[in-house]
């Protein structure tokens, strides 16, 4: 297209100084605030943040919260997705539409909506007396479990429409083949459906993973600051304390906990293709 | 091509040219809240008055503080409000200048406790508001801050986080109540902590708690008076609890920076925002609270702020000094037994 390389390069060059100008260099310093103590560079601030207890409690809550998210929606996910993707194109187009749905909607109107249904007086927790399974309201706000709940329907979207692209992917007659040769459903699922949409499950579990991680909204409504999760204690460290170097090492580890998340997804489905 | 660069660069610079027609600027900065009325009561008229521009910054006390500390020795901020222990922090850095009282004719009106909060006239009180126990009386009765953790209210209460401006007064009373009101506040802390799976959430916006009340999720919370004026109009029997401990609170001050620019400006500022009549327009608006004695309103509007000498002697304030000392101590002890 272009007579030489430089050509093309040249082009990008605008585009690439405005990204390095507004986003690297400001992130970069940022960053590097974490490792840099009475003008040395050094690891002391990262293990000073893990000295405290309420910080330790934080970053594990955060990694507890956003595996199970994680987990349950891709469980949840290969279900609604494998059943759409059977369906025939009209349902299915209507089906995809709704499960796009709440993706149009703010988070903030979504989790606005938890704090009334989960609430004393809302719809769970009237049906919960009503069926007699409790005397009295649960109390689900300000709770891991509510986190949990938001976090999972905000990001489920994400999961199912991975898995559904994947499994559009896998040949017609893998299945109705493997049952055929005497494959249980558990088997099926292991050995044929899985191995053939991993790269979906790969996208779809990174999506939601690292939205569970840096999701702000969701748990400082729901959670407060009962359930701090890293995000939110970034946060208070910031407009509370105006303490920008523990909000640099939070933001650091954020990014390292994102990445790993993706490797290990990844190095999980190359092992399971060399078998 | 170069010629419409041009012309477009002469254009920019006869705009730039417009925006300092006004040859006096005064900037000021102050909390994000209620700004349209301020500008309908306090800004424009002050425009009118002296002919100059007001630049009007806003944002939470600790970005507005970091961004004065920041352009300490060349200061664009000539006048600011802040909280009593923000502006003694402010004056410990180095950030403010005395006040003159002498230039400020309306000082002689204000309330006692509004005169010299801070000390050294490093701050000049121009709002404060009681803290107490907004409360459901048809589910509960409160006549002490203990009563916070009572049998009924177990699960139904809600609390100031220890970082909100309402966190350390409600907890000062907390202590009051079980015997030990020392400003480290550990007894206190420590009965909060006792309770901690009982109570609902600790807030950080009283926006949050008008919501959980609304919604019957809790039946109690210490808040700050600014707030009730939505709780009274929920439709429920709500109360303004009267503890025999007493009410706390808080006071926001006026500081000046050191080297303001615009000093003269800064100072008829002041005096125009402390008038009895912007300071009346200001409560009939329920945005702030009188510190000017003189100011008289109506009954109605008086129950929505507060308002009235008894009132205001009354309030057992933490003193600003006792919240910048203990601040980092409070915080870590409340981290340690309480943060989850």
């Amino acid at each position: 297209m272009f007579q030489n390389r430089m050509e093309g390069l040249a082009l990008a060059l605008p585009a690439a100084v405005f990204a390095a100008i507004v986003f690297l260099v400001p992130v970069g310093i940022l960053l590097s605030e974490g490792f840099r103590a009475e003008g040395s560079w050094t690891l002391a601030s990262y293990a000073g943040f893990f000295e405290s207890e309420l910080n330790r409690t934080v970053f594990w809550r955060t990694l507890k919260l956003g595996a199970i998210v994680t987990a349950v929606s891709a469980v949840i996910g290969y279900a609604t997705a494998y059943s759409i993707v059977t369906l025939p194109p009209t349902a299915r187009g209507r089906l995809i539409g709704l499960v796009v749905m709440p993706l149009m909607i703010s988070p903030v109107a979504r989790t606005y909506a938890w704090i009334v249904i989960l609430g004393r007086t809302g719809f769970v927790n009237e049906t919960i007396v009503w069926l007699g399974l409790s005397d009295t309201p649960i109390r689900f706000l300000f709770t891991e479990t509510a986190v949990f709940i938001g976090l999972l329907q905000l990001f489920l979207p994400l999961m199912i429409l991975s898995l559904i692209s994947a499994l559009e992917n896998m040949p017609r007659d893998a299945v109705p083949a493997a049952r055929v040769l005497g494959a249980n459903w558990l088997q099926v699922f292991v050995k044929v459906i899985l191995p053939l949409t991993k790269e979906g499950l790969v996208i779809g579990g990174t999506l939601v993973f690292t939205g569970s991680l840096t999701a702000y909204i969701t748990p400082a409504i729901l959670g407060g600051s009962k359930v701090l999760m890293l995000e939110t204690l970034l946060y208070q460290r910031v407009t509370v304390a105006n303490d920008f170097a523990s909000a640099s090492i939070i933001a650091m580890i954020l990014m390292v906990m994102s990445f790993s998340a993706n490797l290990l997804l990844k190095r999980l489905a190359t092992a399971r293709n060399k078998r | 091509m170069f010629k419409k660069f041009l012309a477009s660069g002469v254009a920019l610079a006869a705009l730039s040219g417009a925006a300092h027609a006004a040859d006096k600027t005064l900037v000021i900065s102050v909390y994000g809240f209620a700004q349209d009325e301020f500008k309908e009561i306090v800004y424009d008229p002050f425009e009118a008055q002296c002919g100059c521009e007001l630049v009007v910054e806003t944002g939470n006390s600790v970005e507005r503080l970091a961004k004065l500390e920041a352009r300490k020795d060349d200061p664009e901020i000539d006048m600011a409000v802040m909280s009593t222990h923000d502006a003694l922090s402010a004056a410990r850095k180095g950030i403010t200048q005395s006040i003159d009282v002498t230039r400020l004719s309306n000082y002689d009106k204000l309330y006692d406790i509004a005169k010299d909060p801070v000390g050294d006239h490093m701050g000049v009180g121009y709002t404060f508001y009681a803290t107490s126990i907004a409360y459901r009386a048809d589910e509960v009765e409160i006549e002490s801050w203990a009563d916070l953790f009572q049998d009924k209210l177990k699960g139904r209460v809600a609390f100031p986080n220890v970082s909100t401006n309402q966190g350390p007064p409600a907890l000062y009373m907390v202590g009051k109540a079980i015997g030990d009101d020392a400003a480290d506040l550990k007894a206190a802390i420590g009965e909060v902590a006792k309770n901690k799976d009982d109570i609902v959430t600790f807030y950080e916006r009283s926006s949050q708690v008008a919501q959980l009340m609304q919604q019957e999720e809790i039946l109690a919370a210490p808040i700050g008076r600014f707030a009730w004026g939505a709780y009274s109009k929920m439709g429920f029997d709500m109360a303004w609890a009267t503890p025999k401990e007493g009410q706390t609170g808080g006071m926001n001050v006026m500081i000046l920076t050191k080297g303001a620019k615009n000093e003269d400006l800064a100072y008829e500022f002041m005096d125009f925002w402390l008038s009895t009549e912007i300071q009346t327009k200001l409560a009939e608006a329920l945005v702030d609270s009188p510190a000017n004695a003189d100011v008289e309103v109506s009954d109605e509007i008086a129950e929505n702020l507060t308002y009235g000498a008894e009132t205001v002697e009354s309030l057992k304030l933490l003193e600003p000094a006792v919240i910048l000392d203990n601040r980092e101590a409070w915080l870590s002890e409340w981290n340690a037994q309480i943060g989850q």
